[in-house]
This record gives C-alpha cells, sequence and structure tokens, in this order.
C-alpha cells in the first residue's frame, strides 16, 4: 500500500529554507522571488494500515507546535511549484530512518522492499517567473541531476490538471544475476573488452593477464571448479586492484629525469620507495615514538604512556566535483573508516578540510560541470554534514582559490584517531588475519553506488565519465557502526578490521586474504539494498558504511549480538583460508578462483619522460615594479583578497568543540575570527596532553618550481606547530599529492614532462626536508589527474590542468597544553620580534598575485638555520616568555602584523628599518615578501632581556611594539607609511565573504 | 559516602556522551554511558540512578526534526519509568540534542509531569544554518531550577542547527510566569539580546536559550556546560592565563569554570 503525507511550517512560522532558496535566486541569479515555501514530502510504500499511518503521521512526521499535515496537497499558494525527489537507489536517510521508527513504533517487521521515501515541494511566488527560470533555480539550487530528479508545475497546469502522481523511486532491476565468461584470445582483443567494461586496464598489464589464464597450471587449477576463460568478476577484481588509486602506479612509476638546463640526466626508479619508503623507515628507526607506518589505513604515532594516535589524509575529487554535496559527504564519512579501520580500530577524534576550487565569482567562458560557487556551497554542506554528524571535531581547515581549479577541483579530507596501545594484552597497531576466521562485513548494505568510482578516478574527467559513481554518504549508520565497532576491539572481538573504500569487498577482502594466503567468499549472502546485482557488482561496490573484519569462530555469537544491540548489520560472508587462493562462490558455484597475490604478480612498471627546465628558461621573470605610495589601500585590498579574507563562515558550519577536547580552536582572537596557526586537542580528557594539527598548501609556488613549493609547505606546516607550542622533535607529517597527468602526449598532455619533472621534484626535496626536519610521513596518499575537459564558448572543449598542489598535515605533541600559544598581541607595552631573516624572495606571493605577477624569485628553505630558530622558540616559549607567537606565511610581515593586531585587538608601532634583511630592500619587500622561517612574537618587557639572550641577534630583532589603541603604523625612516586603524583592517578582512552564514 | 549515580545516554548518533560523563565525574558523581537500547531492553533500568543525561549528537541522523525518533523510542518503552524518575525527585538534564529530545517526549516545558505533551519545539536556526560559536547567557534569578543555581551572566559555546526555541503565545506566556525560562542569550554585559543576531544566535523566542520542568528538576538548554569544564575550553583563556599571571594569579588555580558549575549543582542536590 502506498501512503502519501505532507508537512509543512506553519505558515506563521519563518521558512529558512525557503528564505535560503529567495537569496540565493536574488544573489546568484538575479531572480526575484517574492516568497518561497517548503513542503515536506513521504512516500510510504509500507504494509500498514490506514489507521497506523495516520497514526505515525501524526506521532512520528509532524510537529504539533510547528506544522501542519495533510494526506493530500497541502494548500499553499504558488505560481509555479518545484517537486525534487532521490533518483532511484540514492541513499536517502530520512527514508531508512522512518522505516526503522515506524517498525519500532509499531513492532513490525517489514518485508525488504518496502520503504520510504521523501522528497520536497517548493511553492514560489513571484513577478515574470518562467519554467525556464525555474528550470535553473532547479538544476542550479535544488537539485543535482546525478542523484535527484525534478518537475516543475506552474499554477495553471496544477489548476487544471492537479498534481500528476508522485514516482515511487524504488529500485527494480527486474534483472536475474549472471555471471560472464569473458572470452579474448588476443591482447587487442582484451584491451578493447577493458574500454567497453570500463575497467580501465592499463593496456601494458594486458599481457601479463592474458599470460596468466593462458598458463597451463593456472588453467588446470581452474578446471577443478569448471573455470576456463576468466569471469567478468575475476577481472573486475584485477581491475580494482591494479588501479592507480589502490597501486598508486605513478608513484611506483620509473621516471627518467633530465635537466634540460644543466644537462643533468639521472633515474628514479620507484618515487614511492625512494622519496616516501626510505626516509620513513629510517626515521622510524631513529624516533621511538613512530609506532606503525606505510601498510595499514591510517599511521600511527605515540600520543602518550598510553595511547597512540593515527593519522591519514585523502582526497575526493572525482565524486565532489559532479555532486559536491555527496562527494565531499562521502570523502570525509570515507576517510573517518580509515583510522576506523587501523590497528584493530581507533576512535575518531579530529577532522579537517581543505577545499581547492575556482573563485566564487569566477565569470570564465569556460564552462564547469558545477559553477565554483555552488560547487563550494556544496562541498562546504557535505563535509558539514558528514562531519557533525559524525560527532567528531573539524578543528582545521584551509580553502584555496584559483580558477585552474575549474577542471577538477581538490577536496582534502584528513582524519585522525587515539587508540590504546593495548587491547586485551596485544598491541592495539597490529592485526592479521588467519585461516578459518570468518569475514564478516559490518554496516551498510549493497547496492549499485559507486561502481567503477576507483577506476573514473584514475581517468581524467571527460564529458563521457559515467555519474553512476556518486554517492551519498550516511554518517548517522557509520557513526551506529563506529560506536559498535570500538565496543568489539575492548572486548577483544577481533582479530582484524579494514574498510571498505574504493573497490568494496574486492579491495578489502582481496588485501585482508592476502595476510592468511586466500580465502572463500560465499558472495550470495551480502545483504543488498535491492535485488538484481550481478556477483561483480557485488565484489567491487563501494556502497559506504561498510566495514570488514575477521572473527574467530568462537566469538562470532558475541560479536553478532553486540552487533545487534548497536543495531548494525553484521553477516558472516566467508572465511579466510591458506589456500593461497581467492575462492569466490555464488551459492553452489565458483565464480573466482585466481591467485590472491595474483595483483602483485610481474606486472609492468609503468614509466614516465620527466623533463625540468628553469622558470628563467621557460621565459619567466621577476617583475618589475617601484615602491607603491598607496600602502593604506594597497593593504587593505591585499588583506581582502580571496585567499587571504575571512571564511568565518565556513569554519563556523563545523563543530569543533565536540568530545569537549577543544584547547586551541581553529579561529583565535577577541572577535574570534583570525585563522589559528594550528588547533590544539586534549584527545585524553584526563590528562593535559596536547595534540596539535595543521595543514599547508601553496601551489602558487608550484609555477616557479615544485621543489621550493614543497620545502615551503613543510616548513610551514612544521613552523605553525611549533609557533603553538609543538615539541619539534615530535613532528609528524601526511603528504596528499594532487597532481595533473604527468604522462607526456604530444598531443593530449604536450607539457606532461614537466608536470612529470615537478613531481620527481617535489617528492626530492620532500624526502630531503623531512630527513632534516626529522618529519616522518605517517601517511599520505596521491590523486592524479586533476584536469578536466570543459565546455568552450564555441561548441570547442578546452583541457583545464590544476596547478601542482601539495597538500601537507602536520601533527605535533605538547607535554601541557596550558602552554598554547595564540597570535593575538597580549599587552600594549609588549615588544615585537621578527625572529628569521626577510629576503628578495616576492616570486609566488600573495602581492604579486594581487597584482597579476608571478616573478622567479621563490623563497628558498634555509632548513638548518629555521630549524635552529626553532627550537630555540620552543625553548622559549617552554620558560614562559612569549606572549605571543605567529607564523609567517602568505601575505608576508605585513599580513602576520595584521592578525596578531586583529586578534589581540591592539595597535602596533612597527620599524621597518630594524627588520632584518639581506640588503637594504624596499619597504615594499620587506613587508610581502614570503621568505620562509620566520615568526612574529610578542614578549613582555619583563622578558625581553632572557627572550634575546636565548634567541641571539644573528635571527631575532626588535621591530616595535604593542600600541595601546587601535592604530596601525608602520614607520620606514620618519615616514609612516602604514597608518590604519585595525577596526579598518578588520573590516577589510572581513567584508568578502561577511555576508555568508 | 555513596556516589551519586548518573547515567549518560550512549548510541544512535549520539556524540557527547564521553565528555558529559566525564563532566559528571568531575562533578563528584559516578556516570555509566549507557546504550539506549539497553534501557529498552532492560538490561539497565533508569530507577538505579539519580541523574539523567540526554547528550547531545545527532540522534536518528536529526531526520524527521532533532531529537524527534529518540523521543518517540523512548516513550514507547520506557515512557513511564522516565515520568516516576522525574517525580521521584531524581533530575533529568538535556543538552543539545538532549534539549530537543526532552521538548519531544514533552518533559519540558512540563507544566504537569503526567501528561507528557509536546508544547514547545526548537527549530531552524533562523540564518538556516549550524553554527558554532561562544554565546552570553543570562540565568533567570527567582527560578526553582537545580542546575543554574548561582549563575548569572556567563559564557558557553553553542554548537547547533535547529535551536530556536518556538512555541505558541500561551504556553510562552505560562513558561515566563512561571520562571521556567531559565537560561536566556544575552549581551556580554548581559543585557537582553532582543533577538538580535548572532548575540541570539538561532532567533530563539524571548532568546530563550533553557527550560526547567515546574519542579525544577528537569533542565533543557540548547548551550553546552560539558564543554566549558576546563579552562583552556574557553577561547580567550590564553589572554585570561597571561592576564592573572600579570597579576600572580593562575588561571588554573582560580575557580571553577561555569559549565562545570551546572554539574556540581546537580550532584550537590543530593547532599
Amino acid at each position: 500500500m502506498i501512503y502519501r503525507l505532507e508537512t509543512a511550517l506553519k505558515s506563521s512560522l519563518k521558512d529558512p529554507e525557503g528564505e535560503n532558496l529567495r537569496k540565493k535566486a536574488k544573489d546568484y541569479f538575479n531572480i526575484e522571488l517574492e516568497k518561497v515555501r517548503t513542503i515536506n514530502v513521504l512516500l510510504f510504500d509500507l504494509p500498514i494500515s490506514e489507521t497506523e499511518f495516520e497514526f505515525v503521521s501524526k506521532e512520528i512526521f509532524s510537529n504539533p507546535v510547528t506544522e501542519i499535515y495533510s494526506f493530500s496537497n497541502i494548500d499553499e499558494d504558488f505560481d509555479f511549484c518545484i517537486r525534487v525527489g532521490f533518483r532511484p537507489g540514492v541513499c536517502d536517510t530520512a527514508g531508512n530512518t522512518a522505516v526503522e521508527a515506524i517498525s519500532d513504533i509499531l513492532s513490525k517487521q517489514f518485508p525488504k522492499d518496502s520503504g520510504v521515501y521523501t522528497g520536497k515541494r517548493y511553492c514560489i511566488k513571484g513577478k515574470d517567473l518562467s519554467m525556464e527560470k525555474m528550470d535553473l533555480l532547479a538544476s542550479e539550487l535544488l537539485a543535482n541531476d546525478t542523484v535527484q530528479s525534478w518537475n516543475i508545475y506552474s499554477k495553471d497546469f496544477v489548476s487544471k490538471n492537479g498534481f500528476p502522481k508522485d514516482l515511487i523511486p524504488k529500485v527494480i532491476l527486474n534483472h536475474e544475476p549472471e555471471v560472464l565468461e569473458i572470452k579474448f584470445s588476443s591482447d587487442e582483443e582484451l584491451n578493447k573488452i577493458s574500454n567497453e567494461r570500463n575497467l580501465a586496464l592499463n593496456p601494458n598489464d594486458v599481457p601479463v593477464i592474458r599470460e596468466y589464464f593462458f598458463d597451463e597450471k593456472v588453467i588446470l587449477k581452474r578446471k577443478e571448479f569448471n573455470l576456463s576463460n576468466p569471469t567478468d568478476l575475476e577481472l573486475e577484481f584485477i581491475a580494482q586492484a591494479r588501479s592507480d588509486h589502490c597501486n598508486h602506479n605513478t608513484f611506483q612509476g620509473k621516471f627518467y629525469y633530465k635537466d634540460k638546463d644543466t644537462g643533468e640526466e639521472f633515474v628514479i626508479d620507484n618515487l614511492f620507495k625512494t622519496c616516501i619508503k626510505e626516509p620513513t623507515i629510517k626515521l622510524k628507526n631513529e624516533l621511538d615514538w613512530v609506532v606503525s607506518v606505510l601498510w595499514d589505513n591510517a599511521g600511527s604515532a605515540v600520543f602518550d604512556d598510553t595511547y597512540n594516535y593515527t593519522i591519514t589524509g585523502e582526497t575526493h575529487n572525482s565524486p565532489s566535483n559532479m555532486e559536491a554535496y555527496g562527494g565531499s559527504l562521502t570523502g570525509i564519512v570515507g576517510v573517518y573508516r580509515d583510522p576506523l579501520g587501523t590497528g584493530l580500530g581507533s576512535k575518531l577524534i579530529m577532522g579537517s578540510y581543505g577545499f581547492c576550487t575556482g573563485l566564487r565569482d569566477y565569470s570564465g567562458e569556460l564552462k564547469p560541470k558545477l559553477h565554483p560557487r555552488r560547487l563550494l556551497d556544496g562541498i562546504i554542506e557535505g563535509v558539514k554534514d558528514g562531519g557533525n554528524k559524525s560527532g567528531v571535531p573539524t578543528t582545521f581547515g584551509q580553502v584555496y582559490f584559483d580558477n585552474r581549479y575549474i577542471g577538477k577541483c581538490l577536496v582534502y579530507v584528513t582524519a585522525l584517531g587515539l587508540m590504546p596501545k593495548e587491547v586485551n594484552n596485544k598491541p592495539c597497531h597490529e592485526k592479521e588475519t588467519s585461516p578459518g576466521e570468518l569475514i564478516v562485513m559490518c554496516g551498510g548494505r549493497v547496492g549499485k553506488d559507486g561502481i567503477h568510482g576507483v577506476t573514473a578516478s584514475s581517468e581524467t574527467f571527460s564529458e563521457n565519465t559515467p555519474a553512476g559513481h556518486v554517492q551519498i554518504g550516511d554518517p548517522y549508520t557509520q557513526k551506529k557502526m563506529h560506536d559498535f565497532l570500538l565496543e568489539a576491539r575492548d572486548l577483544g572481538l577481533m582479530t582484524f578490521i579494514t574498510d571498505n573504500g574504493g573497490g568494496g569487498l574486492s579491495s578489502s577482502i582481496g588485501e585482508s586474504a592476502r595476510l592468511s594466503g586466500g580465502c572463500v567468499v560465499n558472495l550470495e549472502k551480502v545483504p543488498l539494498k535491492y535485488e538484481g546485482l550481478d556477483p561483480w557488482e557485488i565484489w567491487i561496490s563501494e556502497s559506504q558504511e561498510r566495514m570488514t573484519a575477521a572473527v574467530t569462530k568462537e566469538n562470532i555469537d558475541k560479536f553478532l549480538s553486540l552487533s545487534a544491540k548497536h543495531e548494525v548489520e553484521s553477516t558472516v560472508i566467508g572465511e579466510y583460508t591458506d589456500s593461497g587462493m581467492l575462492h569466490v562462490k555464488w551459492n553452489e558455484d565458483t565464480i573466482a578462483y585466481v591467485d590472491i597475490d595474483l595483483p602483485e604478480k610481474g606486472f609492468p612498471q609503468w614509466i614516465f619522460e620527466a623533463e625540468w627546465s628553469s622558470p628563467k628558461s621557460r621565459g619567466m621573470i621577476e617583475p618589475v615594479i617601484t615602491s607603491p605610495k598607496d600602502y593604506n589601500s594597497l593593504c587593505l585590498k591585499l588583506i581582502s583578497s580571496p585567499n587571504m579574507s575571512s571564511k568565518k563562515w565556513i569554519t563556523r558550519q563545523y563543530d569543533h568543540e565536540v568530545q569537549g577536547t577543544s584547547v586551541i580552536k581553529p579561529l583565535t582572537g577577541v572577535n574570534r575570527n583570525v585563522p589559528s596557526d594550528a588547533s590544539v586537542i586534549r584527545p585524553n580528557l584526563e590528562s593535559e596532553k596536547g595534540l596539535l594539527f595543521t595543514q599547508t598548501i601553496n601551489p602558487g609556488f608550484s609555477d616557479i618550481d615544485t621543489d621550493n613549493m614543497t620545502r615551503l609547505v613543510v616548513d610551514e606546516a612544521f613552523r605553525r606547530l611549533v609557533v603553538t607550542g609543538a615539541d619539534p622533535e615530535k613532528i609528524g607529517g601526511v603528504d596528499n599529492f594532487c597532481w595533473p597527468a604527468i604522462t607526456y602526449d604530444e598531443k593530449t598532455n604536450p607539457d606532461g614532462k614537466l608536470k612529470a619533472a615537478k613531481l620527481v621534484r617535489s617528492c626530492l626535496a620532500l624526502k630531503d626536508i623531512c630527513l632534516e626536519y626529522k618529519v616522518p610521513l605517517l601517511s599520505g596518499k596521491d590523486s592524479m589527474y586533476v584536469d578536466g575537459h570543459l565546455k568552450g564558448p564555441y561548441g570547442e572543449t578546452r583541457k583545464v590542468s590544476a596547478p601542482e598542489s601539495l597538500q601537507f598535515s602536520a601533527t605535533g605533541i605538547m607535554d601541557d597544553c596550558k602552554k598554547a600559544v595564540t597570535s593575538g598581541f597580549k599587552f600594549s607595552g609588549d615588544r615585537i620580534y621578527l625572529l628569521g631573516k626577510t629576503l628578495d624572495e616576492l616570486g609566488g606571493s600573495e602581492f604579486y598575485s594581487l597584482l597579476n605577477e608571478k616573478g622567479v624569485n621563490i623563497p628558498k628553505v634555509d632548513q638548518k638555520t629555521n630549524l635552529e630558530i626553532y627550537k630555540k622558540y620552543f625553548n622559549a616559549n617552554q620558560k614562559d616568555l612569549v606572549n605571543s607567537g605567529k607564523s609567517l606565511g602568505k601575505g608576508g610581515l605585513f599580513t602576520a602584523l595584521a592578525f596578531s593586531s586583529i586578534a589581540g585587538g591592539f595597535g602596533a608601532e612597527i620599524y621597518l628599518d630594524k627588520v632584518l634583511n639581506d640588503k637594504s630592500l624596499e619597504d615594499f619587500k620587506i613587508l610581502f615578501s614570503e621568505s620562509s622561517g620566520r615568526i612574529l612574537v610578542s614578549v613582555s618587557n619583563e622578558n625581553i632581556e632572557e627572550f634575546e639572550n636565548l634567541m641571539g641577534s644573528s635571527s631575532c630583532c626588535h621591530i616595535g611594539f604593542v600600541r595601546e589603541d587601535k592604530n596601525f603604523i608602520v614607520n620606514s625612516g620618519s615616514d609612516k607609511i602604514i597608518n590604519l586603524s585595525v577596526d579598518d583592517l578588520e573590516s577589510a578582512f572581513e567584508k568578502r565573504f561577511g555576508e555568508l552564514v | 559516602m555513596m556516589k551519586v549515580k548518573a547515567l549518560v545516554l550512549t548510541g544512535f548518533g549520539l556524540n557527547c556522551d564521553n565528555e558529559t560523563a566525564h563532566a559528571l565525574t568531575l562533578a563528584g558523581a559516578e556516570a555509566d554511558k549507557v546504550h539506549i537500547n539497553d534501557l529498552v531492553n532492560k538490561n539497565v533500568l533508569v530507577k538505579d540512578y539519580k541523574i539523567l543525561a540526554f547528550g547531545g549528537g545527532f540522534s536518528w541522523g536529526d531526520e524527521h526534526g532533532a531529537g524527534v525518533l529518540q523521543a518517540i523510542r523512548m516513550k514507547t518503552h520506557f515512557g513511564e519509568d522516565l515520568q516516576k524518575f522525574v517525580e521521584q525527585d531524581n533530575l533529568i538534564i538535556g543538552i543539545c540534542n538532549g534539549f530537543q529530545t526532552l521538548v519531544n517526549i514533552g518533559l519540558l516545558p512540563g507544566f504537569d509531569t503526567k501528561s507528557m505533551e509536546r508544547k514547545v519545539a526548537l527549530i531552524n536556526n533562523d540564518h538556516g544554518n549550524f553554527i558554532d560559536d561562544w554565546i552570553y547567557l543570562n540565568a533567570e534569578k527567582g527560578s526553582n531550577c537545580v542546575f543554574t543555581k548561582g549563575l548569572e551572566t556567563f559564557e558557553l559555546p553553542i554548537r547547533h542547527g535547529q535551536g530556536k526555541l518556538y512555541t505558541d503565545d500561551e504556553t510562552l506566556k505560562k513558561i515566563e510566569e512561571n520562571n521556567q525560562a531559565v537560561l536566556r542569550y544575552s549581551s556580554k554585559e548581559g543585557k537582553k539580546a532582543e533577538n538580535k543576531f548572532p548575540e541570539n544566535p538561532n532567533g530563539s523566542l524571548n532568546d530563550i536559550a533553557g527550560l526547567c520542568d515546574s519542579t525544577g528538576r528537569v533542565f533543557g538548554l540548547m548551550p553546552h556546560p560539558e564543554a566549558f569544564v576546563h579552562w583552556t575550553h574557553h577561547p580567550q583563556w590564553t589572554v585570561m592565563k597571561q592576564k592573572m599571571k600579570k597579576n600572580n594569579q593562575d588561571l588554573f588555580d582560580s575557580g571553577i569554570p561555569d559549565g562545570l558549575k551546572i554539574f556540581i549543582n546537580a550532584v550537590d542536590y543530593f547532599s
């Protein structure tokens, strides 16, 4: 029986959702709407009686205080009405929880194919509205056609015909599951099949696959189970495991590097091994606080005597680029499964985000799939719902605008967890699977979601990329699973846990069964969202909120009953073995029987040509600029530029205080609006020990040289942590590379060799600075192919490659979080010091970018000198000599001064002549250079002697003092070149996005 | 002496259980985190406790209205136990999602413990979005609320998307006449927020941030007292610390953070 219910806020109440649409219609498209009211539509496809339906409608789905409800259409006047609903098979959490609630209140179990489907109806009134305008609002503001559908009805139409009946978006596949045998006789044929089936096999891998299945021993083994040619599932298994996303073929590749200027040539066999693994292993052996790196879902390091922390970072670029909300939500919820699936499981303790998109007011002629403004709105909202509903504080984040991200945006998500060092007297960071243990799938059910997600992100986005891999995560289901698994961990009920992310069961079982040496999977036991999926689809589906655990037979009953208490679905779907084989069955039939380590067998390494030429030989120059005359306007302009200005509206949407651990919040200062250098949490509420976290990204430098870019982001992250109070000897890092395609092709990727050289330089620099700073790479990921092909105005498409982007995350420890330092000036009269040297290094600076220049004088990182400064600063803070500390980054000295002033609510008096620099630099260079290693510090008068003695004069200069009033004054000789009030600076900093909530 | 026993709800998307239990422990209680289904299945009984804490989070993902589905589940399975619990001189605190749940169960405003009627709703913030920020609150003088005793103007963090308190005129009048609007958003100086953003962060009627029932023993509030039980929770603690240091004082030895006072009031009620 189908029932229909509509609910809406009483007309006396403000409708924030409708109001939001009205505002955006005006702001984004200049469409004037008089009034918008939202009506919720619920369609019940449930075997309940009419009385029961009326009962639940009243009791559950409408609020007597605020809402009206109706079993027909609520009488709300409109000129146009837009009805929006999900497409079949899209995750509808509201619908699912409705079934759960009705089942509970009526004490009834419902058949599997019943459901509740939710949708909305927007009643819109206004003058001069048209079908076209409504379609624009629907497609741009209300719905995304990859996951939702909509209908628009005019008043006329409805008064004549009434509303057409709602469609129930129920998935009905009418398909009998089948397994295909894939016949091929040549590599050419297999390549063709790969293209047809969207397998994205690398042509170089194809001969290896052919040889395997044509091997006589293999043929003989397979014959036992009635298999000869590979099945569709087997090929999918290989394709998933060999995809760039899972296997990181680019980083494992062989690079032939050539410097065209110097003629220098060398070969790097495996970038990952050389630049990430080797230094990290070396540091792990040296540093006793590094616990587990390079193999698990996240790396782990010592937090205190009882706990280790875990960390990893991911990107979710391609899905977010297509469906911003669903993509980013799935990204954050997905990365949260990594610490949960690390060792025997860790509790999530914080998350962070990094968004790179085109400018919000982009008006170029190339048309991205989603306008950057809409894209960013969606991404922000996705991470908000994913993070907040997971109950994990989002304590840090960054946003970087560059119109080259319209080809593909970047959505970085990072997750940290905390695990006891031991559970049940066993190390918690270790895990293994053993023959005889059961394979259990926990969490959500399997549908067609995300099929070929992994292989799609290993390809450049084009008009033909299937949208089917987009999905919407469900943090509610995952939170229940999180609570359940941690309880199961503490009871010692699991021997292994990992998440189902990219590649689904194919990856999670494929990888975990390599530990025991094989498995038998009864794929028909996997619970499905709806019938009709082919076994290969079940095998690789990326339906979210699922983990795979290994449980011994003696623990399985306890495990399943605990799972039932938490209302989490867990199902035994197979058993680990030591047969050496991946054995997948569908009822009685064997549908896969291949060597479990097949994906590691003799596949050829990818080969890249890398050709470097220096910025100068690429025609780049240092711009010729004379000293500005109007510094006041310049400074206000700079601090209000998109990349500098306040992103408070984003930060405040994220719960950064849940779990009660907050020590240093993402925003600081008297008006709580200045970005903190780092966040600090106290994850163990019983202790005062602090965990620091920060992130940096600076793709603007990549145009000049990625070697410097890399050192700069690592140095800045390290410095921000130290400035906030971290022990410089216990800092760990996470590298997240997002790079455009680097395979050279004369036509499709003519600058591929340069992009490859940039990757090599970046990796080598990363290795060097990490070894010098002793920063082990606790985790890291790469996401290649951040390119897009966009439609131009003349029917052409053009390729847009994102700048080479490295987000670096860093973690630190402080024994006493009560020593944490913030950037705001604290007392008038305090002395202001600048640590570190200021050089003629404006290449890639925020100042140049304001003038549309790039330059070549990119900051160099003097690693030895910087480290010395950082260690001295740390000592000074241990002695409580530091009142405020601010790391200098984008926008240089000026911005740091402005931020410390705004945060403190005090003005400053600064003398540029006092700034330590190499030659006598022009004022604008002193103010806006982005030389590395510098820290702005304020110190009380009673401490200056001790502070100066500790720092020494070679790297520390006294450049001014904190004023009593709010005047922000910068002197050059006898001239006051900047004379502003802190309030002016603050409003310039706030105004760009000030209207946004 | 026996410690006062407190029960903190967990499960189904609730997420402040750990810090709420921690706050109660700091206040001197013995706090147990109990899964909602352990109450449903009667593995744990409410009557074995003195304080019941409905904590923050997103129970059932906030679908169909924040706190709505949690309230239904509880009313269906142990609604009467809750009624009895209140009648027997025990305490209930509902924080954020817990407050939303209490109004949906009907324990608040609770003019009459027998009826458990929905009279008040907490709905979408006027600006339409979730917000995390610190705000000022004024505690109602002359109220019999156990939890807010001794509090005047103080700060707490808010973290919600559905915190606007709404009700009909008659109920509002009754709440105010009974001194049940125990917490209101205010300016820094303790003046009325007068429904202005950001002092009143969600558009709540008459700036109401928290309610108690007619007995003063059931208390619900949108702000998070459990998130201000350590001085480092305060957004300006680094400034406060330096200022006190100038006067040879130590912030960390300077009294009790205001959030913790609420839990101490609850525990002290039983001594």
